[in-house]
């Protein structure tokens, strides 16, 4: 006979998992709504401005150390290919030729997401997004699953694959610990000739943004990219041209990538609690008519 | 109370002249050396005159200031008729760290707030203003044409004596 | 040892107690270790086996790759691909082989929680099934983090519990834990630790109740995992509220179908090990087990038409993609669900066993569609990987297979332990019993 022990054993069994996992839906369920810090700051980029003369790469390479490129940062011969950020470089500019010869120049690096994508992939919380709006990376205790590399809607982060010893995730830190936490605009802001980019509050810019589309809205298309994309970005871009043309997805969902796997870590609690008594019960049912529970063993193994 | 009326009186008649002068090409310089923000870069030497015998309008690069008719519909609405300013260089109201603490906390805190908000900082007044032109009029667009870039600039271009030796290597070099 | 056990037909093998001259004793452990066998047979075949040399050559190949990968890093192994940052080792060796071990759950929860004790004979099969599949799925894991010596750092150095791969971790980690208490009855027979034995059985209901919450939950959320990528993985591949289901569902066809492979490879390649119970049985099993995996695969049929449906993704089904989709439902699903309807109606088990094989093609095809082949398809072209990261795949995955064999060929998985001489009179089938059991097919040969 099943008795009720059987039952709570079952039960026991499975609660002990689910004690130490139920942590996760219970987070996954806090995060998602985030909005980002009000006193964060941000840069709002207007590629409009951008002449390609590839300094913010070089000050990028200068100040957060990178080792030497492959090329000087004066060589204009790196824009035959479409370039993505690499361990050795956090920032690059690619070239897009648009409509009627033009072209236009795009600066990419991470846009220090609200609520990034690599920080709620990440299961040992190696990111952070700081209240000064950057999104920052513990080399300690990264495991080197590169899940972030999936994650992030942009294919910002990159791998030093090359090491055998410590392989890290390398990717541009708003230059956090330089300058940053400081008060300070990051090294590409600061050395851009053009003015490509303004350092402000985050809440500032998008004001600004708006009212550079409005006050000349012959020279840019109507939208401020990176103001709700994935949940809204610290960087922002203003464009002449569809965005979808310069390689940034114009379809890019408004909501977080956290909230794409929230249906799933709410089932979790659900699981957690409700299976253990469901298949018992079941078991109960589907045994109780065939005899002694325990019966079916292979005999033989009772070793005398 | 009388000393200080004179001092007004002294100061706006003063500021008249110079406004005055200003506008009558007295004291426009034929020569600006531009080297308020070199880093990378030596200093630029700018040809005044000779941009003012092409262009004629002085309100091409400065706006309002020198009293010249103003046409951008955005500017027109305050300055009309604001006539021209004691200061007209650039410098002079384009910060060159714009983005400083105390410029940021500035540009939030000023009363009315939307105006001047997006005010370019000093580099890019200048880059912005020559560059968009001369693309446009077909004058030297590359950065060395106007500024020599210094042993600094070099460095961290890792140009000229700082070129890469790996230069000669294929370029996606995978080990 | 198939050959060897053929011309050597009276060869006594280990399965419990001796039966030759000194009878009643018991094997000592090297004896098991040899199956029976002395050093010199068990070499003799060993070398006599072409699959064995087929092994060598791929360890000797293999091996000095693998050593070089965690010298010269993972650039040297897999080219380090920074817009693909899953290759092989998780597309195929972590995302295609875990739901292929979700036969260790399904087999263990259908004999202890439904009380379907006629699929005794393959349970301890399923669960071995389970358990090494999920261990290899480590070992590829180990082989693709970065820094694989802090593999423990989600359990005990920094917690990231909004995240699915933490839930993962934790779910495998801890699965494997039940896997290997449902394993170890068969090893602590081998061993003759009937104490070990006695406490795992008392816990089975609880392990196998565990084993299906655990298995639900990381079975789909191997499949949340892409969630994280919306943009970068095919729309045909992709459902942000149908993702989970689409892998949670392909795994219990996958998982039920390794099952009959695997016990149609080992009925073909080492019927010297399998007792009656699983001989005879096996073709009724494989029956019960296809009406079982078409029941999932039509299942997961209707929601992979329904997640194309519910968001509307038909135009893309008219493009080269789509083609490819077409390809791996017909193949893997519909063709899979056809073959193995068609063997349960007709009795026919050679078509169970090819549907079997098409469903588990089916499952793995998908997985390197999601993770691996549609991913990034805005860029256009698909990334192949280096030659080196497949010659580890392959190397891992024979490592694999010589575990499940060396274990198959040792432990009570295939037959029962018998540890009493007298059972031997009892148990042998005579002719008679055989045909007793032919004709009753429904009669439970264990248990009562």
């Amino acid at each position: 006979m099943i008795d009720r022990r059987d039952f709570l054993k079952g039960c026991v069994a499975c609660s002990v998992t689910a004690a130490s996992i139920s942590v996760a839906g219970k987070n996954a369920f806090a995060a998602g709504s985030f909005e980002g810090y009000p006193d964060a700051m941000g840069v709002l980029v207007d590629l409009t401005r951008c002449v390609g003369c590839r300094s913010c790469e070089a000050a990028c390479n200068n100040e957060q150390k990178l080792p030497e490129p492959d090329l000087p940062f004066d060589d204009q011969s790196v824009f035959m290919e479409q370039r993505r950020t690499t361990p050795k470089a956090y920032t690059v500019v690619n070239k897009y030729e648009v409509a009627d010869k033009n072209t236009l120049f795009r600066k990419m690096q991470c846009n220090h997401c609200n609520e990034p994508a690599c920080l709620t992939s990440c299961f040992v919380n190696a990111y952070t997004k700081t209240k000064e709006g950057a999104v920052i990376y513990n080399s300690k205790v990264c495991v080197g699953c590169r899940n972030c590399m999936i994650a992030c809607p942009f294919n910002i982060p990159a791998y030093s694959y090359s090491s055998p010893t410590n392989p890290l995730v390398k990717k541009c830190i708003f230059c956090y610990d330089t300058r940053l936490k400081n008060g300070r605009p990051p090294a590409c802001v600061e050395i851009c000739p053009q003015q490509v980019m303004t350092f402000g509050h985050r809440s500032d810019l998008i004001e600004m943004g708006h009212e550079r589309i409005k006050s000349n809205p012959a020279k840019y298309v109507n939208k401020l990219y990176g103001e709700k994309e994935v949940g809204g970005t610290s960087w922002m871009y203003l464009s002449s041209v569809d965005f979808d043309k310069i390689g940034l997805d114009n379809h890019m969902q408004n909501e977080p990538i956290i909230s794409n796997v929230k249906d799933f870590l709410g089932m979790v609690p659900m699981v957690l609690s409700i299976w253990p008594a469901l298949f018992t019960g079941i078991h109960l049912l589907a045994t109780k008519n065939k005899g002694e529970h325990g019966d079916h063993d292979h005999k033989e193994g009772d070793q005398q | 109370m009388h000393a200080v009326k004179r001092q007004m009186i002294m100061a706006i008649t003063g500021a008249l002249f110079l406004v005055s002068s200003t506008c009558f090409g007295a004291g426009i310089p034929d020569k600006v050396t531009i080297d308020s923000i070199q880093k990378y870069y030596s200093a630029v030497d700018f040809n005044h005159a000779a941009h003012i015998n092409t262009l004629k309008d002085c309100g091409l690069c400065h706006h309002h200031t020198t009293g010249a008719q103003v046409n951008d519909p955005n500017c027109v609405r305050c300055h009309k008729n604001s006539g021209a300013q004691a200061v007209v260089s650039c410098k002079g109201c384009h910060a060159a760290e714009p983005f400083t603490p105390e410029a940021l906390k500035r540009q939030r805190d000023q009363v009315p707030p939307i105006y001047h908000m997006d005010k370019v900082g000093l580099k890019g007044a200048y880059h912005l203003g020559c560059l968009g032109c001369h693309k446009k009029m077909g004058g030297p667009t590359g950065c060395q044409d106007c500024h020599k870039r210094n042993v600094s600039g070099d460095a961290i271009f890792h140009s000229n004596t700082y070129t890469p030796k790996s230069t000669n290597e294929p370029k996606q070099s995978h080990h | 040892m198939k050959q060897y056990m053929k011309r050597n037909s009276n060869t006594q093998i280990v399965n419990s107690l001796r039966t030759d001259n000194d009878r009643g004793r018991k094997w000592t452990f090297m004896e098991k270790l040899l199956i029976g066998l002395t050093p010199q047979q068990y070499i003799a075949q060993a070398v006599s086996n072409p699959f064995n040399w087929f092994l060598a050559l791929v360890f000797a190949v293999g091996f000095p790759v693998i050593i070089g990968r965690f010298i010269f890093g993972l650039e040297w192994a897999t080219g380090g691909p920074q817009s693909n940052a899953w290759g092989l080792f998780l597309g195929f060796g972590l995302f295609g082989m875990v739901p292929l071990s979700s036969s260790g759950f399904q087999m263990g929860s259908a004999v202890e929680v439904f009380g379907r004790h006629d699929m005794e004979p393959l349970e301890r099969l399923g669960i071995l099934n389970g358990i090494l599949g999920y261990f290899f799925a480590v070992v590829f894991l180990l082989v693709d983090l970065g820094q694989p010596w802090r593999l423990p750092y989600p359990m005990v150095v920094s917690w990231g519990p909004a995240s699915v791969l933490f839930l993962v971790a934790w779910h495998v980690a801890t699965y494997l834990s039940v896997q290997a208490a449902e394993t170890s009855t068969s090893f602590f027979e081998w061993m003759g630790w009937p104490a070990g034995r006695t406490v795992i059985k008392k816990m089975a209901l609880g392990l196998a109740v565990a084993g299906i919450i655990l298995s639900t939950l990381h079975q789909g959320a191997l499949g949340a995992l892409s969630s994280y990528a919306p943009g970068k993985i095919h729309p045909l591949w992709y459902s942000s509220s149908f993702q989970w289901l689409y892998f949670f569902v392909s795994s219990l066809p996958g998982g039920l179908c390794m099952v009959i492979v695997v016990s149609t490879i080992v009925i073909k390649t080492m019927a010297w090990r399998c007792d009656d119970n699983f001989k005879l049985n096996l073709d009724k099993l494989h029956i019960s087990l296809a009406k079982g995996a078409s029941m999932g695969l039509i299942t997961y049929l209707t929601i992979r038409m329904i997640g194309v449906a519910h968001d509307n993704k038909w135009a893309y089904l008219s493009t080269g993609w789509g083609a490819w989709w077409m390809f791996e439902i017909g193949f893997g699903v519909i063709l899979s669900l056809i073959l193995l309807t068609a063997g349960v109606r007709k009795n026919n088990v050679t078509l169970i066993r090819l549907g079997a094989w098409t469903t588990i093609l089916g499952v793995i095809l998908n997985r390197l569609n999601v993770y691996l082949i549609t991913f990034n398809w805005k860029h256009g072209e698909i990334e192949i990987p280096p030659l080196r990261e497949f010659m580890i795949t392959i190397t891992i995955y024979c490592v694999y297979i010589a575990t499940y064999r060396a274990i198959l060929y040792r432990w009570p998985i295939l037959y029962r332990w018998k540890t009493k001489y007298s059972e031997y009179a009892v148990l042998e089938p005579t002719p008679a019993t055989i045909i007793a059991v032919v004709a009753e097919p429904e009669a439970c040969p264990s248990g009562k």
